[in-house]
């Protein structure tokens, strides 16, 4: 793959006996967002700690722009910016002074304050950074991430302590970057917020991949629903089933939508039969149902 | 390398810390100043008290023990190291960056702790001796000063080789401090009881401990029966295991995962 800004190859990592990534191989596109999922020590980040060069691993290939990563190949890193974990902040400086630590010295202060403004840390930049709640470390830590305006940034858990406008500021920021060309992997348990950023996912279960595609397909590949509300649900389900009409199971009336069912049919033929309804829902899988199934369906095993 | 070497001065010159320490050597350092011209009868002569720098080189271990062992650590109670290491440079580099940056420390507090000697001595003592006067062994106050100098800095880099060690292998300050701390005291409690089982067993000879009584013997021209070594394979033996000492430093850091 060409324009791949990521490659991992059969990547392993054993924590003494226990094998904490298997075969792992992924990739991502250049410009890209991408989504890193899976539920809590799944190894995300141990992934990300990989590919930064933090780690040692057994086995595999990590290559960042054509460079191979690895604690002793680090020269690829000059293009990423990253946030592992939760931010690391040194109490005795100010949010400022850690952006003229941790910049280069070809990024000007204007690019220093530039960040600082899209980030909205105007008013306690110049405060030490001990005095800071869990929100204002975390933005300082995506700052510092961004501050060099890298080529590749990987965001671990990036929404961590932020609050609805912080959240949305963030996005807003990592979208207009994404336009511009850097690429991105995310991890975050905050899945509606992940479904709002993502181009692509990767779904990582016990160490091992399950699932890497577009956001498009998975979307598509879950159920849509019309979920209805009426005065006599039981005869409404026998009456529908009798037509041809498929449900789904739970207490709830759900139809599931295939490309010929129309809502109008749907009412016409409930009302012929008097049965009122008293209220109708689209429901579409969201990212969280359709993960939840595929991670209730997935073959990895523990071994 | 020299970026590295600036980001970890930066950090150090913005902890308030080390400037409450370079005033608190100079503080005291004064109050032994005046107390012995005041007192001579209890804190003893004035020429001696010269060649110890007022007492500052024992308070420079103190704060270079503690410089040591908390510019590794504080990176992982941080949680910094993550920044430090996942850039271009290699991680050999992070942490002989932070070896110059205390190497740098230790040349400004001995250079601070001799010129307020000298200070000290024109404004206190002006009177009462001159540099040149013979004070040991045939040696001169100032030459005794020198020689006292180049000793401790050599045994203070034992130490500090030690403490960076340590710091790296427990990732905590505490530890690293009290057992540089009671390293470099523990010398003067244990070190009859040394020379003697050293005089049992010759080889104990060269034991890091004995090490430490370099300054000593750079000094005074009867103490290399005691430690039973010649003054050039104590010099030698120091940078020995300090070399040792950074040398296993590196490959821990090296081999970590963060």
């Amino acid at each position: 793959m060409a324009d791949a800004i990521l490659n991992v190859e059969h990547l392993n990592k054993n924590f003494g006996r226990k094998q904490v990534l298997k075969d792992v191989s992924f990739s991502v596109q250049t410009g890209h967002i991408v989504g890193l999922v899976g539920p809590n020590g799944a190894g995300k980040s141990t992934i990300m700690k990989a590919v930064l060069g933090l780690f040692n691993y057994s086995s595999g290939n990590i290559m960042i722009d054509g460079e191979p990563v690895s604690p002793t190949s680090h020269k690829a890193m000059d293009k990423v910016g990253a946030l592992i974990e939760y931010p690391g902040i040194y109490p005795f400086l100010t949010g400022y002074q850690h952006l003229q630590l941790f910049s280069k010295e070809s990024t000007s202060k204007d690019q220093l304050m530039d960040i600082v403004d899209k980030m909205k840390m105007d008013s306690y930049i110049n405060r030490k950074a001990k005095t800071y709640s869990l929100g204002m470390k975390q933005k300082l830590g995506i700052a510092l991430a961004l501050v060099d305006r890298p080529k590749f940034v990987i965001l671990d858990e990036p929404m961590n302590g932020l609050d609805p406008q912080a959240n949305k500021d963030l996005r807003t920021i990592i979208l207009d970057l994404a336009k511009q060309g850097t690429t991105f992997l995310i991890s975050s348990h905050i899945l509606s917020e992940l479904e709002k950023l993502v181009d692509d996912l990767v779904v990582i279960d016990k160490g091992q991949i399950v699932y890497t595609e577009s956001m498009a397909n998975l979307e598509s590949g879950g159920k849509k629903l019309l979920v209805l509300q009426t005065s006599d649900d039981t005869r409404a389900k026998e009456i529908l089933t009798q037509n041809g009409y498929q449900l789904d199971d739970g207490d709830k009336l759900s139809i599931i939508e295939t490309d010929s069912t129309k809502m109008a049919d749907v009412i016409k033929l409930l009302s012929d039969n008097d049965i009122e309804i008293e209220d109708v829902q689209h429901v579409h899988s969201d990212l969280e149902t359709s993960l939840l199934n595929l991670l209730k369906n997935d073959k990895v095993k523990e071994s | 390398m020299i970026t590295l070497v600036k980001q970890e001065t930066f950090k150090l010159l913005h902890k308030k810390s080390t400037y409450a320490v370079s005033a608190t050597l100079l503080i005291i350092m004064t109050i032994f100043g005046v107390l012995t011209r005041n007192y001579p009868k209890y804190w003893g002569d004035p020429k001696g008290m010269f060649v110890e720098m007022f007492t500052g080189i024992n308070w420079i271990v103190l704060f270079l023990i503690a410089a040591c062992s908390s510019i590794i650590a504080m990176e992982f109670q941080y949680g910094t190291i993550k920044e430090l290491l996942y850039r271009k440079y290699y991680r050999g580099q992070i942490l002989v960056s932070k070896w110059i940056t205390m190497l740098l420390y230790s040349i400004y507090f001995f250079a601070l702790c001799f010129v307020w000697s000298m200070l000290l001595k024109v404004v206190l003592f002006n009177d009462k001796f001159k540099l040149t006067d013979t004070f040991q062994s045939g040696y001169s106050v100032i030459e005794t000063q020198w020689l006292g100098i180049v000793g401790s800095f050599l045994t203070i880099w034992l130490v500090l080789s030690l403490v960076l060690l340590l710091a790296n292998i427990f990732k905590s300050t505490a530890a690293a401090i009290s057992i540089g701390i009671i390293g470099y005291f523990a010398l003067s409690i244990i070190s009859n009881v040394m020379f003697l089982l050293m005089h049992r067993w010759e080889w104990l000879k060269w034991n890091p401990l004995n090490m430490m009584n370099l300054s000593q013997q750079l000094v005074s021209s009867s103490i290399h029966k005691m430690t039973l070594l010649s003054t050039p394979e104590m010099v030698i033996g120091s940078l020995v295991y300090t070399a040792i000492f950074m040398a296993i430093s590196y490959v821990v850091f090296k081999r970590r995962s963060v």
